[in-house]
């Protein structure tokens, strides 16, 4: 678990991108250890969700560099699945559950596809990642069925199912009450503890972020400002970071 | 001007989308799973439209061909039909309705798929999306097509028959309606009809999944994409149909 990865586990170098001529990531440098927990904060539309994108190679920069692993993320996404020394996952905003398939289907896709389980044992599997999520008896709904709350976690149920070594989450939390976005937040910091997998989490929640992380940057205007534990962060002298803890003191 | 651009820059994804989705035809059991439940579906969502839109067509040529034929020899009334419905009217209804019914339904799910990121999360499980959403719907469509068209040309015949044997305008036997028909429509006839259906399968399927895997921007997104999705597919097929016209001229 979580081996594969040594020293810094992600590094972003001069990173920018822009859409339509509007700069959104302005040249952005961070490194990630590994094993560590790491949020990105900021306001909306600051650029958070365009570079976790970038990060699993989703979108492109159009300069910088991004490292994970000590690999460079173009050569780690041309290798086969199999030939993969370490896998990175992603749980989206809205979950992005696939529609049309159940609860098992969509934790188990991953596994059905490139794995050798037989479909005892990919049952098996996929009750004991539910189970991890705190989530049980669901696996026949569809996502339409479950609430906010549990597309999460079957997203976060489905990230694991890789067996991944880094997890970014995009707004993990966004759209559910205090109660259940404690709950998902303790759930990453369980997912830390028990499988020591570098996690990156982009958040407009400072008050989680300064509950489960190990490190926080705050990205403003496509840069990172701020990057520092929760306690450092504190007692900032960035006006920046003054300003977004006043601005998220307030919220809260 | 950039509306132009715009589709023909889709039309030509379209046709890097088909050698893409031909380049990933694996049969695998869960590629057969797949293909067979799109199959199941193409065939439920057109079979008994298809009956209705045949049997009428069918009806239809033969009274309005009776009425014009009225003071000549209403003999070739099976020929008409039978020509008719084998070599045009089967391939082009059927894949008109293919299009209509099916394809839009595939731009609708793929579209909505690439806005709330299920496309996304496929590629982050290395799970490439025209192997395991494009290539099912492909075969499944291409495969559907030719017996589609031949049920079309048995039901619109049939429909065709009944006209002529309850209708006391027409002045023809049932017996001789067949006679002549079969005397007419040759196999190199019924073989046409069905090279047609097969390619305005591959048409209905891949456009559909072109447009719908480029969806941007929301519910507004995933329905402009659907209607360009029909409006184009019928086009497409009615210039295929030309090519597969004139490229079979004089063989039949």
């Amino acid at each position: 678990m979580a081996a594969s990865i040594h020293g810094i586990a992600v590094r972003l170098s001069g990173l920018r991108k822009a859409y339509d001529g509007q700069q959104v990531l302005a040249g952005i440098d961070l490194d990630v250890p590994a094993g560590a927990l790491v949020a990105i904060v900021g306001q909306s539309g600051q650029g958070k969700s365009v570079l976790l994108r970038q990060v699993i190679g989703l979108e492109s920069p159009d300069a910088g560099s991004i490292e994970v692993g000590g690999i460079a993320l173009d050569r780690w996404r041309a290798l086969r699945s199999e030939d993969k020394p370490f896998r990175i996952a992603m749980v989206f905003q809205n979950a992005a559950l696939l529609a049309s398939l159940t609860v098992a289907e969509n934790v188990g896709l991953r596994l059905a596809e490139h794995g050798h389980l037989s479909r005892t044992a990919l049952r098996a599997e996929v009750r004991r990642l539910l189970a991890a999520v705190d989530l049980a008896g669901v696996e026949d709904k569809l996502p339409g069925e479950l609430s906010g709350g549990m597309r999460k976690r079957v997203g976060i149920a489905r990230a694991l199912a890789s067996d991944p070594e880094l997890i970014l989450y995009d707004e993990p939390t966004a759209d559910l009450d205090p109660l259940l976005t404690e709950q998902i937040g303790l759930l990453i910091a369980r997912i830390r503890c028990e499988r020591g997998a570098t996690q990156i989490i982009v958040t407009h929640n400072l008050a989680l972020a300064q509950l489960i992380a190990d490190r926080i940057a705050v990205l403003d205007a496509g840069r990172i400002v701020e990057y520092c534990t929760p306690e450092a962060l504190r007692t900032s002298t960035n006006p920046l970071v003054q300003d977004f803890l006043r601005a998220a003191a307030l919220g809260s | 001007m950039s509306t132009v651009l715009e589709v023909l820059q889709r039309l030509g994804e379209a046709v890097l989308l088909f050698g893409r989705a031909v380049a990933a035809i694996r049969l695998r059991a869960r590629d057969r799973q797949r293909i067979a439940a799109q199959l199941a579906r193409v065939g439920s969502d057109t079979l008994p439209i298809a009956a209705l839109l045949a049997l009428f067509i069918g009806m239809v040529l033969v009274v309005q061909s009776a009425d014009q034929l009225r003071d000549i020899s209403q003999s070739v009334l099976g020929p008409i039909v039978g020509l008719a419905m084998t070599k045009e009217i089967g391939p082009v209804m059927m894949g008109f309705l293919l299009a209509g019914r099916v394809g839009s339904a595939m731009a609708a799910e793929l579209g909505a798929m690439a806005v709330y990121d299920e496309l996304a999360a496929l590629r982050t499980m290395d799970i490439d999306p025209v192997r395991f959403l494009v290539m099912p719907r492909l075969v499944a469509a291409t495969v559907t097509m030719p017996v589609l068209v031949l049920y079309a040309d048995f039901v619109g015949i049939a429909g065709g028959a009944l006209v002529v044997a309850i209708d006391p305008a027409i002045d023809l036997a049932v017996s001789e309606y067949f006679a002549r028909l079969l005397e007419w429509v040759h196999l190199g006839d019924i073989l046409v009809g069905l090279l047609k259906g097969a390619v305005f399968g591959m048409v209905a399927s891949i456009v559909p999944c072109a447009f719908g895997l480029a969806t941007r921007g929301g519910a507004e997104g995933i329905a402009s994409s659907t209607t360009a999705a029909v409006v184009w597919s019928f086009v497409l097929i009615l210039l295929f149909d030309l090519v597969i016209v004139r490229m079979t001229f004089g063989l039949t």
